[in-house]
This record gives C-alpha cells, structure tokens and sequence, in this order.
C-alpha cells in the first residue's frame, strides 16, 4: 500500500464554497447589496440552518461580512471573499 | 498609447472602485451587474450584457476602432459590441476548457462552445505561446494564419528593489539557516501543486533545514494542507493565501528556488516572474511552460506529476550554488530581451494594424 494518501480524496469544492460563489453571482458583494438570511434561502434554495452554518464558516474565513440593518443580521461577500469567488472562476 | 493611441478598458466593478476613472492615461469603464443569479453561466451571461451596455455607452466618449477581449468570459459583450459597433474584435485565448478540465458536463461543453464561437468571431486570435496555438487550432479548427503567438510580458523592473532577504524569510516562518522552495500561484488541480507537497519528504530528506512557502489561494487549498497533514509535513510548509504585490515581490526575491509544477499550463507566467526577481526556477516542461523556460540554461525542466523529478529538480538547484547563478543570471538576461511589456505591446499594435488594415 502507498505511503500517501490518494491524489483527491476530498478535492472538491467545498460547499461553502459553492455557497460563496452563488452570494457572490446574485450581486450581495457590498454593504448596500447585502442580504438576510431568507432572502437569500429564495435565492439559493437552501434551508436556513444549512445557509447559517456556511455563513458562520465563511465568517470566520473573513469571506463573508455582516451588516446590522433594520434589526436583521444582512450579509455580503468580504473583498477576500470576491478574491477567492475569482481564483475558482480563472 | 505613445503612440497617439486612446485605450478605453470596459470591466466589472468593485467594492469601493469609481464607475469611471482614468489609470495612466487609460480610461476605464466600470459595469454595475444589478442582476444577479446563483448559477455561474446565467451570471456570466448577465453581466455581458451589462458589459455590453457599459462598452456602447464607453464607445460614445472613446469612438472605438476595435474591441479586444480576453478569454471566453466576455466573449458575448465583445462579439455583440462587434457587430452593433461595426468594428473588428480581436481575442486574446489564455486558455481553454478542454485544456483546464477536459470536456466534463453540460456547463463545460457550453464553455467550449463559448470559445469556439468567440475564436470564430474574432478577425485575429492571440495566443500566448506555440502550444496554445496548437491547441486553439488543433480543437477549434482555427485556420493558423488567423493565430498571432504574442507571449506575457513582465516588468523587470518591478523586482528592482532593495529587500531585507533575511527579515521578509522570518516573516514568513523561513529561518536564516533554512532554505525557501516556494510556490506561487492558483491552488486548483491544473497547477499541480499536491505533487509538490508530495515531493516535501524527498526533498527534506536531503535538505532537513528545507521550508516550503506556498502562496494564493483556491478550492483546493483545504485539501492540500490535509494533505500536508497527512504526509506528516504540515509543520515545514506554510499557506499564506493571497499576499500583497509587495510582499510577493519581496518574498519571491528571498526565495532559494521557485517551483513550477503545472500539470496544464499555456503560459507559465510565474515562471517568468522567478527570472525577473534573480531566483532560479524549476518547472515541468509543459504547454507554454516549455517555451518559457530552457532547460539548463534559463531553469530545471522536470516531469509533471512526478514527485521523484520535481524532488530532484529541486535538490539539482539548492546543492549547486555554481549552477544555480548561471541559471540567473542566463534567466534575467532572458526576460529583459524577450518579454518585455515594450516588445510585447509592439506586437499587440502590429496585431492591431493588421486587423484595421494598416498592416
């Protein structure tokens, strides 16, 4: 048996990733185009709790941003985030 | 544009970036994509056409004599500026779908569809080496006599700065008794970088004082550090995800060797880059990387996805410092007289002239 692990075990993009790019193509890369969590359940077709999780995990990568408007938590993708959408798009 | 020439660049917006401005003489365009959608080509496709908007009212100020695009992701806004506009588009191919991830789905294959169209519209195609002109006409049945081979240009003379080599190596975990191999570049399967980790033991196990800087970012970026974990060497490389042009200047300058280990590459502007800041580069001889580099001369040709060969291209640079400065310096002299951006542009113009009928 090989010393090394396969070539890709687990080289896919990863979810929150995925996720990251659908925030980042419906336009919520800014403060002013940032979205709340059901509005963008609509526009990914995800549960709220699956979309929660990846924004929390794409929070603490500095992917993703939030905002505090009209008492709801809004999001939208960091600068570093709109980088790393570009790095899987190239 | 020392030449009389006004440059109108049309491109997407960013966060905090004028909707206009003028860089250098050049005056850019920026489009506000106000509708959005989760699915890559349906975006994609959008924002062309809020491309498309930006270029016709852009072409009010400018009175553009020829569109050019670069790849197939502004393909629609070029070819439909083309024929609203009248005027002759020239595309640039970097790349290609069947070359970056084969023929894999329905998304792919529309890619592919996308670049032949845009090849097909074009009055000219650039390339930017043999190989992508092999490959542009080899899958798209683009008639040779419609390709110009123009390869990237660096600017030298951005790496002509003084760095404090030692303090920018501690910065970045590297010691002053231990050796830099760095890599730079996208962190996707086409770049080959897991063969690289893959190789860390081999060359550790002839260099024990060997770091490895890893720089950019990508999908894949999680799965290599498990893998550096898995391999046992996670505590030698550091991932530094994307740096700033200064730090990368200044790191690139401090390195020992830089390693190229693509497994596709049309280009292999990285590699270039190495030669322009004096550090001697190890690559696999593919694509346009075998054009860019010279074996023995300007680099280290080494297979691609072979571990062994990257490990013992490496090992070949770090343990002969004699070699290592005749690859310097022979690499230097080599980007300062063929890739240059002044060479480079004049090519462009000559393309150009060509299109409009001046040529």
């Amino acid at each position: 048996m090989s010393r090394y692990p396969p070539v890709y075990p687990r080289a896919e993009l990863p979810e929150e990733f995925r996720f990251l790019c659908m925030l980042h193509n419906v336009g919520a890369i800014t403060a002013e185009r940032s979205l709340a969590v059901a509005d963008i359940a609509k526009w990914t077709n995800e549960e709220a709790p699956t979309i929660q999780e990846h924004l929390r995990r794409l929070g603490e990568l500095g992917y993703v941003q939030s905002v505090r408007k009209d008492d709801q938590d809004r999001f939208h993708v960091s600068v570093m985030g709109i980088r790393k959408v570009l790095t899987l798009y190239s | 544009m020392k030449d009389g020439n006004e440059v109108g660049v049309v491109t997407l917006d960013f966060p905090g970036a004028p909707d206009y401005e003028e860089i250098e003489g050049f005056k850019v365009y920026r489009s506000k994509t106000e509708v959005g959608h989760p699915n890559f080509l349906t975006w994609a496709f959008l924002f062309n056409h809020f491309l498309e908007k930006t270029l016709a009212g852009a072409n009010r100020d400018c009175k553009f004599d020829l569109i050019h695009i670069h790849d197939w992701l502004v393909g629609p806004a070029g070819i439909g500026g083309k024929h609203f506009l009248d005027k002759p588009l020239v595309c640039t191919m970097h790349s290609t779908e069947h070359g970056r991830s084969s023929l894999h789905g329905p998304d792919s294959y529309m890619i592919d569809g996308m670049e032949w169209w845009t090849c097909y519209e074009a009055s000219r195609v650039i390339v930017t080496s043999n190989s992508m002109k092999g490959e542009v006409c080899g899958h798209f049945h683009v008639p040779g006599e419609k390709v110009d081979v123009i390869p990237n240009g660096v600017g030298v003379e951005k790496y002509d700065v003084e760095v404090d080599r030692w303090a920018v190596r501690r910065r970045f975990g590297v010691g002053d008794h231990e050796k830099l191999v760095l890599y730079v570049g996208r962190l996707v399967p086409q770049k080959g970088v897991e063969y690289l980790i893959r190789a860390v033991p081999r060359i550790s196990g002839r260099f024990h004082e060997a770091k490895f800087v890893i720089v950019g970012e990508g999908w894949m970026r999680s799965h290599l550090e498990w893998l550096a974990d898995q391999i046992g060497q996670r505590w030698r490389i550091n991932f530094t995800g994307f740096i700033s042009d200064e730090d990368l200047v200044a790191l690139t300058k401090s390195a020992d060797v830089l390693v190229v280990p693509s497994v596709y590459e049309p280009f292999g502007i990285v590699a270039l880059e190495g030669m322009a800041a004096k550090v001697p580069v190890v690559a696999s001889q593919v694509g346009g990387l075998a054009e860019v580099v010279e074996h023995d001369r300007t680099g280290v040709y080494v297979h691609s996805r072979s571990t062994d060969s990257i490990a013992w291209g490496v090992e070949r640079v770090l343990s002969d410092p004699g070699y290592r400065d005749w690859l310097v310096k022979n690499g230097y002299e080599t980007v300062r007289n063929r890739f240059s951006w002044k060479a480079i542009a004049q090519q462009t113009a000559e393309v150009y002239k060509r299109v409009l009928g001046e040529g």
